[in-house]
């Protein structure tokens, strides 16, 4: 890596860094490009040339986030034990957890994925594939065991689990809700889908 | 939508005779909600700003504080009235269905077909929900109550007809039932998923979280 390259590495990270501190600390909306570049100690024309917007900033600090987050279950996956149900308990746990140590930064995540004003070179939340696989995974591990139906749709099921896991996080934007609150509300919904996919 | 009635027969009652000044306060307030409209459907909420509605109604940004205490309350007001609107024909739709899962379609299959119909502006509604003011948030849980009310009706119903369990934690259930409701948008929005298309996804959805709770 050649000198420059190095030092817009640097900015990069730097600007990433300051952004989803502001992020959190003052809302999305709040935070200007002009403020990023402030904290980071960098020049906005710099901020520019290294991200084309806000919005990609944003998607740029929430995957580095869960890049952070996916090494930690890499790690955690291979010991979950118990019932199907359990295992998909934990690993909404282990979301909620990590998420609301930054919780304003994920609803502005959140937030941004339903705004008009998407553009290419940003993932939105929702859009990624690592918590359906997983899901997946449990679920077909479960009816090897026995545990769930082999005639289950499991995309359908996936989807519900991913909507009750998101939108419990309008605990955290209403009522200032924590992840146990959330993580307790999750074990009941999951417990409700359960009665469904027991074998009869 | 008004309910009131529009019969003036009663001679006793003359009809309130707006003053001119009340009336052009009335135009004002509706010139600005259409521009509103107009600019958060094809701007969402955080690209319009008060300068442009008032510049689309042609008015002051004077003109449009005084009908409105900023832009949140404007965006709250279009969202409302529509709500009224919307919640009145799910309402009916509701008590056409013969079991508790035609009811559910039912309802949801209205509010599908008004808000795919306007998905710009369903869009900006959903991002605004998750990061709005207290006070906004309050103010909009009268909406979403009026809605849960629905649900738990039919869930009430179904216990009646003997389709569901008596004991069943129905306010968590008509809960998860909306989380996917409106998880589902998502699809419309990234997938160009017709009202038909989420309709089908949800009644599959309905039949895995009603399983757990029938009798």
């Amino acid at each position: 890596m050649g000198l420059r390259d190095e030092q817009k590495q640097a900015t990069r990270e730097r600007v990433l860094e300051a952004a989803r501190d502001l992020f959190n600390e003052i809302g999305y909306d709040e935070t200007t490009i002009r403020a990023i570049a402030e904290r980071a100690g960098v020049s906005v024309g710099s901020v520019f040339t290294t991200f084309a917007s806000k919005a990609e900033v944003l998607s740029h600090v929430m995957e580095r986030r869960l890049g952070d987050l996916y090494s930690e279950f890499d790690r955690v996956l291979p010991y979950l034990r118990g019932s199907t149900a359990d295992r998909l308990c934990s690993i909404f746990a282990i979301h909620y957890e990590f998420e609301t140590r930054r919780v304003k930064l994920f609803l502005a995540h959140i937030a941004a994925s339903f705004s008009p004003s998407n553009e290419p070179g940003i993932t939105p939340f929702g859009r990624n594939e690592r918590l359906a696989s997983m899901l997946v995974d449990v679920l077909t591990d479960g009816v090897k065991r026995g545990e769930v139906r082999d005639d289950l749709d499991l995309s359908v099921v996936v989807d519900s689990l991913k909507a009750f896991y998101a939108w419990n996080y309008r605990m955290a934007a209403a009522m200032g809700s924590d992840a146990t609150a959330m993580s307790a509300v999750m074990d009941r919904q999951i417990g409700l889908v359960a009665e469904a996919w027991r074998p009869r | 939508m008004s309910f009131v009635s529009l019969n003036f027969e009663s001679p006793t009652e003359a009809p309130i005779k707006l003053t001119r000044r009340a009336m052009a306060k009335q135009r004002t307030r509706e010139r600005v909600l259409s521009s509103a409209r107009r600019l958060f459907s094809e701007r969402g909420y955080e690209g319009t700003t008060i300068r442009d509605i008032a510049q689309v109604a042609g008015m002051s940004t004077g003109a449009v504080f005084a009908s409105f205490a900023d832009k949140a309350e404007l965006f709250d007001e279009i969202l409302t009235a529509d709500y009224e609107v919307v919640i009145a024909q799910m309402a009916v739709a509701a008590r056409e269905g013969a079991t508790v899962e035609a009811s559910l379609l039912g309802l949801f299959d209205v509010a599908y077909r008004f808000h795919t119909e306007q998905l710009p502006l369903t869009r900006a509604s959903i991002a605004v929900s998750w990061t709005r003011s207290d006070v906004a948030e309050r103010r909009n849980r009268g909406d979403l109550l009026q809605i849960f009310r629905l649900l738990a009706d039919c869930l009430q119903r179904g216990v009646a007809q003997g389709e569901l369990k008596a004991d069943f934690d129905a306010k968590l259930v008509g809960e998860i039932i909306w989380d996917v409701y409106v998880a589902n948008y998502r699809r419309a929005i990234y997938d160009s998923w017709s009202a038909e298309a989420l309709l089908e996804r949800l009644a599959k959805q309905l039949r895995i979280v009603l399983a757990g709770v029938r009798a």
